[in-house]
C-alpha cells in the first residue's frame, strides 16, 4: 500500500510542502512532483553527480537522499542560482567558455563549482579538480569546464553571488 | 516491496530512536547518510518495510577529545572528519582515507557509523579503525556495549550489532607526534572508486633507539572482513626499520589475504598489490612521502 507523508523544505529560496512517499529520493520528488528538472538521474548510485544539489550549502547527490531527510533543509538546484534575473558567475562563465557539449552533466557541474566558490573563492587548479571529481562528463569536456570555473572564480569576488 | 510502500520514521531524539528499536526491531532498517542503504533498497539487495532515519539525531554527530581518547559520533560525515582539526592532528590516516572515499557529494552525506554498519570488506574507514585499535560503542534501551573493532565484524557484511541496537560512536587513543601511521588505497581511478585493495599501518610506542613497540597492519578488500597482518606486525616491532627490513616485513602480509576475483581485479593481482601497498604504506609512515 502506498504510504505518503507531507515533507516541508526550502527549494531555491521558497518554502515547499509536498505530499509524497517518504522513501522516495529527493531527486524523484524534485523532478517528478515539483517539476524541477535541472538535477538529472543517470547512475542512481552516487557515482556520476548529475543529480547534485546543494543541501544546507553543501553539494550532495539528490539520488542518495531520502526526501524525508530533506525535511527542514535548504535545497538549491541550478535553477536557484540566478539572482535578480542574472546568471551566477559560474553559469555565465560556462556559457562564455563553451564548457557545455551535450549539457546533461552541466547542472550538477555548476552546483559543485558554485559550492566550491562559496567556500573557497580562490581555488587552485587541483582544488577545482577535486571539487568536480564527483561529476562525470562523458563528452570528455573537462578542460573547458575547469577553465570556466577559473574564470568564474576571478569574477566571484567582484560580484555578490 | 515498492519504494512507495516503505514507511520512514524519523525520531527526533536518541531515546525515541532506542524506544522504537526496542519495540519494533524486526521490521526496522536503520538509514543514516543513505549512500549504501538507498542503493541496496533500489537494487533489491535488501528489503525493508520501515526505515529508521537516524540522520536527525544531532547528538550522534560529533568529534571530540576526552583525555587521550578521540571520540567520533556515528553520524560524523567524512567531510566532518576531513575538516576537523582533532582528526587531522590525532587520526590523520583516517582523514586520508575519508578524502579518498567517493567524492565531495558522498563525503558530505556518508557517515562513519554507516561505513561500520554496512560492513563491506572494502569500507575505506575500516582499516584505519583497525590499526587504531578502535572501540565501537553500540547502544540500546538497556545500555551500551563496547566492542573492539576486530570483534565487531563477525563475517562478510555481518556485524555484532543486535537488532535492538544502533551504533553510537567509535573511539581510540589519539595518535601523537612520535607515532607513525598511514593509509594507502589502490582504486581504479582517484574519485568514486571502490578499493581494489587498501592498507592502513600504525607504528606506536617509539623507543629511544627509534624502533617501535607496537605495530598494526590492516588489509582491506582482500577477505570477507578487514584482516590484520599479524606476522608482518611481529616483524616490525623492536627492530630498526630500514628499507630492507620494511620490504621483508611487507612480504608476510599476503599470508592473511584470501581475495576473490571480481570486476575490479583478479585474486592474483590483489595478492601482488597487498605486498606492494603494505611496503608503500610502511615506507610513507616511516620515511615520509
Amino acid at each position: 500500500m502506498r504510504v505518503e507523508h507531507i515533507i516541508n523544505f526550502k527549494l531555491n529560496g521558497n518554502p515547499v510542502s509536498v505530499k509524497c512517499p517518504p522513501a522516495y529520493t529527493l531527486l524523484e520528488v524534485l523532478r517528478e512532483q515539483l517539476h524541477v528538472t535541472g538535477p538529472k538521474e543517470d547512475c542512481a548510485k552516487g557515482e556520476c553527480g548529475a543529480c547534485t544539489v546543494l543541501m544546507n550549502s553543501r553539494p550532495v547527490c539528490s539520488c542518495l537522499v531520502l526526501v524525508s531527510q530533506a525535511e527542514g533543509a535548504e535545497i538549491v538546484t541550478s535553477e536557484g542560482l540566478m539572482k535578480n534575473g542574472r546568471l551566477n558567475p559560474v553559469q555565465e562563465a560556462f556559457l562564455e567558455e563553451g564548457a557545455v557539449q551535450c549539457g546533461h552533466c552541466i547542472p550538477g557541474m555548476i552546483i559543485s563549482a558554485s559550492a566550491l566558490l562559496m567556500r573557497n573563492p580562490n581555488p587552485t587548479f587541483d582544488e577545482i579538480r577535486i571539487a568536480l571529481s564527483g561529476n562525470l562528463c562523458r563528452c570528455t569536456g573537462y578542460t573547458k569546464i575547469i577553465t570556466a570555473v577559473q574564470k568564474a572564480a576571478e569574477r566571484w569576488n567582484h560580484q555578490s553571488p | 516491496m515498492m519504494l512507495s510502500e516503505i514507511q520512514v520514521i524519523s525520531p527526533r531524539t536518541l531515546n525515541e530512536a532506542l524506544e522504537l528499536l526496542h519495540r519494533d526491531q524486526a521490521e526496522l532498517k536503520i538509514v543514516a547518510g543513505g549512500s549504501d542503504v538507498i542503493v541496496q533498497l533500489r537494487d533489491g539487495i535488501i528489503q525493508a518495510g520501515k526505515l529508521l532515519n537516524v540522520l536527525p539525531l544531532k547528538e550522534l554527530r560529533f568529534i571530540r577529545k576526552a583525555g587521550n581518547r578521540l571520540h567520533i559520533g556515528a553520524l560524523a560525515t567524512y567531510s566532518d572528519i576531513i575538516e576537523s582539526e582533532l582528526t587531522c592532528r590525532h587520526a590523520w590516516l583516517l582523514v586520508n582515507a575519508a578524502k579518498q572515499i567517493g567524492a565531495v557529494q558522498l563525503q558530505n552525506t556518508a557517515t562513519i557509523g554507516g561505513n561500520l554498519g554496512n560492513a563491506s570488506p572494502a569500507g575505506d574507514s575500516l582499516p584505519p579503525l583497525y590499526v587504531l585499535d578502535a572501540m565501537v560503542v553500540t547502544r540500546s534501551k538497556s545500555g551500551r556495549r563496547k566492542i573492539p573493532v576486530e570483534d565487531f565484524f563477525v563475517g562478510y557484511r555481518k556485524t555484532a550489532v543486535r537488532p535492538d541496537e544502533l551504533i553510537e560512536e567509535v573511539h581510540f587513543d589519539c595518535l601523537n607526534e612520535k607515532d607513525r601511521a598511514s593509509y594507502v588505497k589502490f582504486g581504479l581511478r582517484d574519485a568514486n572508486a571502490i578499493s581494489v585493495v587498501d592498507v592502513a599501518v600504525a607504528l606506536r610506542g617509539r623507543m629511544d633507539d627509534g624502533s617501535f613497540s607496537f605495530a598494526r597492519v590492516a588489509l582491506g578488500a582482500v577477505a570477507p572482513t578487514i584482516r590484520r597482518a599479524r606476522r608482518c606486525e611481529e616483524a616490525l616491532v623492536h627492530r630498526t626499520l630500514t628499507d630492507e627490513t620494511i620490504r621483508q616485513s611487507s612480504s608476510f602480509a599476503v599470508e592473511e589475504a584470501s581475495p576473490i576475483t571480481d570486476i575490479r581485479g583478479s585474486a592474483e593481482y590483489r595478492r601482488n598489490l597487498v605486498t606492494s601497498l603494505v611496503y608503500e604504506a610502511l615506507s610513507e609512515a616511516v620515511f615520509g612521502k
